[in-house]
């Protein structure tokens, strides 16, 4: 397929996509930097992979599956003393509904 | 009380002493601790060292004076790479987003280092989120290669390595992505071992690319490390990817006989960019183990030259995903970012900005591209198709050969600085590291002879799927063999 222009649009795209808030210099070199990244990664075009399954993952088939057993957590408090703010024994954020 | 020093301090000598109650935990961690203060604020492998070790030598020398027996690691000071959780202290992936995170649990190898009477010094420096090769990418700072400070240890696992070589812990662990313990060993003269894929349990381990991440020991001598593998390994039922398969004596491998054993040299590691003395000391190496009566030939990889390629789409879209946890909501830094309208995308926007390293928000840049809608086939399936490639090389060769040795890294320990500000040849730096983690093999380096200006050099060693034990038998053959040959 033809390259990719990895332009501006795109990074703040990606970015977007992300949840990056970039600043403007962050933009244009990140810009400059995977122009090249991704330049270097097309050499994977150059190979027929036509009739070739993916592999997502190497070793899964020996990987049991655990019981479906209740088994106690971690201490509520202990985690929640971690959180950047706490409301009513849970996470608090700042409002998402208009 | 002196220095830890190399070959008569090493995991197994210090730990079957403390067990034999020549000496006690104390003493050691001691020791320990002083070479800590005395050569760490010069080369900085330590994010935090546990204000607790004393106490914990203190408990296991206790335990011994009331008569119950000790564990494989008894006493041994263990350095800890900083993107595994310890319960109580610190874990911050070297990353201002966690700079105050205290995690409220033990990650399983953690809780396996506690239960062998290991004694855990304290956390090691490493690349942001273990992204990149030279622990440069710390929020901070860099840790220095204790063989020569201007240059670095590697990475990400550096701080893990030099907390080794500057005899200041004979053991650590690191954890290894695409050659993040066996690129720093190899810089610094230790051992590092990257397990078979599954082999360790990840629980509590900070997640980048969960398709390839592996927990692994680093230590002073082949014996050593063993030892910690044989701790650490095993089935957890709290990692999916665990395999739940029998662990090896990886000690006693260490001493079984390599006559006959097949060791396989790829051509396409030895070509262009591989640093004239790092070719001529992995040479050496193999013309010692063919000696000892090992079948050494060449071999061909053909893919190789695409694991770069492969490796920076599938890390870092495996790696998108996973540090989209860091929001700024349960743990770690949160940023509201400016004054005004304040809503909770603005606060994940301004959090990741704030929070993240530029190393970080390049790989989840190129990672969310790879998989975004449009460029999802061309890359992230084109990438996973290429690794079947990859994978499919390695099983070819494995009907032939027993191991596969090369180079852990075409060159030397490179000068701090050196790559800092060109991502794309930091990356082809790993092109020996890339192939066995994206095929899931076991792989280590051990220290070959130095160059001409003293700076280490690793053999690497890989083996088929959980064939650790061979590994380590031809690993611990050379290291054998170059103690009798080598300065």
């Amino acid at each position: 397929m033809p390259a990719p222009n990895i332009d501006r649009t795109l990074v703040l795209h990606v970015a977007k996509l992300a949840s990056l808030s970039l600043s403007d210099p962050e933009v244009d070199r990140f810009a400059s930097e995977l122009r090249r990244i991704v330049g270097y990664i097309e050499q994977l075009d150059s190979l027929d992979t036509r009739d070739v399954p993916p592999t997502a993952n190497v070793s899964v088939d020996r990987a049991p599956g655990r019981p479906d057993e209740v088994a106690p957590g971690l201490d509520r408090d202990e985690v929640l003393a971690q959180a950047p703010a706490v409301e009513s024994d849970g996470f608090a954020v700042p409002a998402f509904v208009e | 009380m002196s220095a830890l020093v190399h070959t008569d301090r090493d995991v197994r000598a210090i730990a079957d002493r403390v067990r034999r109650g020549e000496v006690t935990a104390e003493s050691v961690t001691s020791a320990s601790l002083a070479r800590i203060g005395e050569i760490d604020p010069k080369i900085h492998a330590f994010l935090h060292v546990a204000s607790d070790a004393l106490d914990q030598a203190r408990d296991i020398d206790r335990k011994r004076a009331r008569g119950a027996s000790l564990g494989p690691l008894a006493g041994v000071p263990v350095a800890i790479k900083d993107a595994l959780v310890t319960r109580g202290v610190p874990a911050t992936a070297a990353s201002k987003m966690l700079a105050s995170y205290i995690p409220p649990y033990d990650a399983t190898v953690v809780a396996r280092l506690r239960s062998a009477d290991a004694v855990l010094i304290g956390k090691t420096n490493m690349d942001e989120f273990a992204m990149g090769s030279s622990t440069e990418n710390s929020a901070f700072g860099p840790t220095k290669n204790p063989c020569d400070v201007s240059r670095t240890p590697g990475g990400s696992s550096g701080g893990s390595a030099a907390a080794v070589a500057g005899a200041m812990t004979p053991c650590s662990l690191g954890s290894d992505t695409g050659g993040s313990i066996r690129q720093p060993a190899s810089f610094t003269g230790t051992v590092g071992i990257k397990p078979t894929y599954g082999r360790v349990s990840r629980y509590g381990l900070i997640a980048f690319a969960s398709s390839l991440d592996q927990v692994g020991p680093l230590a002073t001598d082949v014996r050593g490390a063993a030892r910690v593998l044989s701790v650490i390994a095993g089935h957890d039922p709290r990692d999916s990817t665990s395999l739940d398969v029998p662990v090896g004596d990886y000690e006693a491998a260490c001493d079984h006989s390599v006559r006959g054993v097949r060791i396989g040299v790829p051509s396409e590691y030895f070509a262009e960019g591989l640093d004239p003395e790092v070719q001529a000391s992995v040479r050496a190496a193999l013309s010692a183990l063919s000696a000892a009566g090992c079948i050494v030939r060449p071999v061909s990889l053909p893919h190789t030259r695409f694991a770069v390629g492969t490796y920076y789409v599938l890390a870092t879209a495996e790696a998108s995903s996973n540090l989209a946890r860091f929001d700024g909501v349960r743990y770690g830094l949160r940023s509201l970012g400016p004054a005004g309208k304040r809503d909770l995308r603005d606060m994940y926007g301004a959090t990741r900005d704030a929070g993240f390293g530029a190393e970080v928000k390049r790989r989840i840049l190129l990672g969310t591209f790879v998989l975004s809608s449009g460029y999802y086939d061309a890359y992230y399936l084109k990438a996973q198709k290429v690794r079947t490639l990859i994978r499919r090389d390695f099983e070819s060769v494995f009907r032939d050969v027993d191991v596969i040795c090369s180079p852990a890294s075409p060159t030397p320990a490179f000068r701090l600085g050196e790559k800092s500000d060109d991502p794309l040849a930091m990356y082809l730096n790993d092109i020996y590291t890339l192939p066995a983690s994206l095929a899931g093999l076991p792989a280590m380096s051990v220290p070959c002879a130095p160059t001409s200006a003293g700076l280490p050099v690793g053999l690497q060693v890989m083996a088929r799927p959980l064939e650790e034990t061979t590994m380590l038998a031809v690993a611990a053959a050379w290291e054998a063999e170059s103690r009798r040959t080598l300065p």
